[in-house]
């Protein structure tokens, strides 16, 4: 019972890894870049979505108001940011880090504002459905609860929905060509620089959704420094990159892998390895299976 | 390069420095003397920084926790084993130098963002490790305390008072010559406080490691890191084991920083894991754009920089009469976004950024003449 407890448990865990890591593969297809804002964009949308529980009173809503926020405060990003470090830091000794800096110093100025404007105190969005666990009979009962079955099904849909608009639609084809050859694009009539946009805004709903996932699937509680956005930034980037960074069906296998992985370090080594067991494993990744799960030709040297 | 062909050392110009600062330390508030250990601090380890990023091309997100390494190893040994001070930090640097040959190794197989975010999982991950061990105290932390009267009747406190009489001398030597040559009375009364030893110790080490950094930058390995950075195939054409210039890279500068952690640490007076977030290493990061990413020279922009913000934000914060969130994050906002503005319109630092103005200055002009 237990190990399916810690099955489990490390599953939804990881689902929402899994939709952190799709914002950075799509961040990354787009634009080439790690972007480590990504946590500090879930964040905010967290925020967004509080300010529509406080007011509006439905998560249901909630969810949908953080998920536009989140996209357009992303799209945003990529129009004036991005842009510009495209522009004035794309050459010289910089060059190379130039992007990680950039979303790094973005990643800064997000907490600061959220914090000027919510404070730093711990803030409280409940969740929507029960997340007491299923009782399978009169005594035992299931880690397992609806809301965690729901945030499973949610990621499927995403994957679902996202797979469909990357594979069988024109829209799709654009943001794939974008992505793989830009300069050849651009010359088949795709505005490029819009696709790209567009690519971050839908990284930056992802973002949004982990966020508030992340939040309702622990305590309720959330505020700027709370670790848990470090581990959605740390836990989705590892997951991206098992995953092959390139791949959504991949980062979403990395997720739910590291996912059930941290689950099990937790439960049978020892519980004070929260935040080094991701560390390990990315480590034992790197070493042992470069290229990633779903493997992709070019390797990390590139 | 046209530094490469200068092959003097530059002693006396550092030695001249130290003297300055010794004496400077003299004259000003102990609360500036605080905050001139915290420059040097800084200085040493965004030099850490400049070394690894500028000059080997690797991104480093984790040298706050190779700074905790440093920082441990000295004070596990002080407190546990009354090791010399002096000891203390020199081991802090071999400590940290063996983490950063570990992390190096692994390092020269990834690049830019891969790196950036192993190191980044490494920054959240290693402090924390702290509170598994209960010999390196937990969240509490570890004491590590370094004055000038050792309360311990011990050896340290000997060699520290031997070392004071001496300091003693020279003191009262450059007193008399100063007041010889009428400069003006040499502030008699002022006695060797903690922070003033504390500067003398960070600033002594300052000084050595920025000797050392530049040396080690013009010297051929400084040279193979440059041109690894720029081409890597053309530099392993050339002969250049780049994967092992990168390691070596690394574990310089994180023994580089490992000695910057123990300062640190220092001066809190404590090595716990709060001493060493994410954010310190972030701050490091951006004190070493500020500096301009492959200038040496600059460090002590970003270091002056990193100390003046928190002022500069506090006077701000209260000219608006703002309230306390906004206070509070103020420094943090202006860190953040400084460091984009810097990436986005002076990308390679303000003193890159002048010598090449200069020097297309310079070009038009000739052209001009001819």
């Amino acid at each position: 019972m237990q190990l399916l407890n810690t099955f489990l448990i490390g599953l939804t865990a990881g689902a929402i890894y899994a939709l952190m890591a799709i914002a950075f593969v799509l961040v990354w297809r787009s634009t080439r870049v790690v972007n480590f804002a990504q946590a500090g964009m879930a964040l905010l949308s967290t925020y967004f979505g509080y300010e529509a529980v406080s007011r509006l009173g439905s998560f249901w809503i909630a969810l949908p108001v953080a998920m536009i926020g989140g996209a357009l405060f992303a799209a945003l990003v990529e129009f004036t940011l991005m842009r510009l470090l495209v522009k004035h830091a794309s050459s010289g000794p910089i060059a190379g880090v130039a992007p990680i800096i950039a979303t790094l110093g973005l990643l800064g100025v997000i907490k600061s504002v959220v914090t000027m404007i919510w404070g730093g105190q711990d803030l409280v969005i409940v969740a929507p459905i029960s997340n007491n666990g299923f009782k399978i009979n009169e005594t035992t009962t299931l880690v397992f609860s609806p809301l965690k079955l729901f945030i499973l099904v949610v990621v499927l849909i995403l994957l679902i929905i996202l797979t469909i608009l990357f594979q069988k639609t024109n829209l799709g084809l654009a943001l794939r060509a974008s992505a793989h050859a830009p300069e050849i694009a651009r010359l088949s009539g795709i505005r490029v620089d819009a696709v790209r946009t567009l690519g971050w805004a839908l990284a930056g709903a992802a973002g949004a959704v982990a966020g508030l996932f992340q939040t309702v699937n622990g305590n309720g509680n959330f505020s700027p420094d709370s670790t848990e956005f470090s581990l959605l930034l740390v836990s989705g980037f590892i997951a991206a990159v098992i995953g092959g960074l390139d791949s959504l069906l991949g980062a979403v296998l990395g997720g739910l892998f590291l996912g059930i992985a941290i689950s099990f370090v937790l439960m049978y080594v020892s519980s004070g390895l929260f935040f080094i067991a991701p560390f390990v494993i990315l480590l034992l990744v790197l070493f042992l299976r470069p290229q990633g799960i779903i493997g992709v030709k070019v390797g990390r040297r590139a | 390069m046209h530094k490469s062909k200068k092959q003097s050392t530059h002693i006396p110009l550092f030695i001249l420095g130290g003297i300055v600062l010794f004496i400077l330390s003299n004259f000003i508030e102990e609360l500036r003397v605080l905050q001139g250990t915290t420059i040097a601090v800084y200085v040493i380890a965004i030099s850490s920084i400049i070394l690894l990023t500028g000059y080997s091309g690797q991104v480093s997100l984790g040298h706050g926790a190779l700074m905790a390494l440093g920082a441990y190893a000295a004070a596990l040994l002080r407190f546990e084993f009354n090791v010399p001070i002096i000891l203390c930090f020199i081991a802090a640097v071999l400590v940290a130098a063996v983490g950063g040959l570990l992390l190096g190794l692994a390092a020269a197989r990834l690049s830019g963002p891969y790196l950036a975010g192993t190191t980044l999982a490494l920054a959240i991950g290693l402090p924390s490790l702290a509170n598994q061990f209960s010999i390196l105290g937990g969240e509490q932390g570890k004491e590590f305390k370094v004055g000038p009267k050792d309360p311990d009747p011990d050896a340290v406190a000997t060699v520290a008072g031997e070392s004071l009489t001496v300091l003693g001398k020279i003191l009262s030597f450059l007193g008399k010559l100063m007041e010889t040559f009428a400069i003006g009375a040499w502030p008699d009364a002022s006695p060797v406080t903690t922070y003033k030893w504390w500067f003398w110790i960070a600033a002594l080490a300052a000084l050595i490691s920025m000797w050392s950094v530049r040396n080690i930058l013009n010297s051929a390995y400084g040279r193979s890191w440059r041109a690894g950075r720029g081409n890597e195939v053309a530099a392993q054409l050339a002969g250049i084991n780049t994967a092992r210039s990168k390691v070596l890279a690394f574990t310089i500068s994180a023994g580089i920083a490992g000695l910057a952690g123990a300062l640190l640490a220092m001066t809190i007076g404590t090595v716990s894991p709060s001493a060493f977030p994410l954010a310190l290493s972030f701050s490091l990061l951006t004190g070493a754009v500020l500096s301009g990413i492959s200038t040496l020279g600059g460090v002590i922009i970003g270091s002056v920089v990193l100390v003046a913000i928190p002022e500069i934000a506090d006077v701000v914060a209260h000219r608006l009469g703002s309230s306390e969130s906004v206070t509070t994050n103020l420094p943090g906002l202006i860190v953040s976004g400084l460091l984009i503005l810097t990436v986005l319109f002076v990308p390679n630092g303000p003193v890159e950024q002048h010598r090449a103005r200069k020097a297309k200055h310079e070009a038009v002009h000739n052209s001009t003449k001819k």
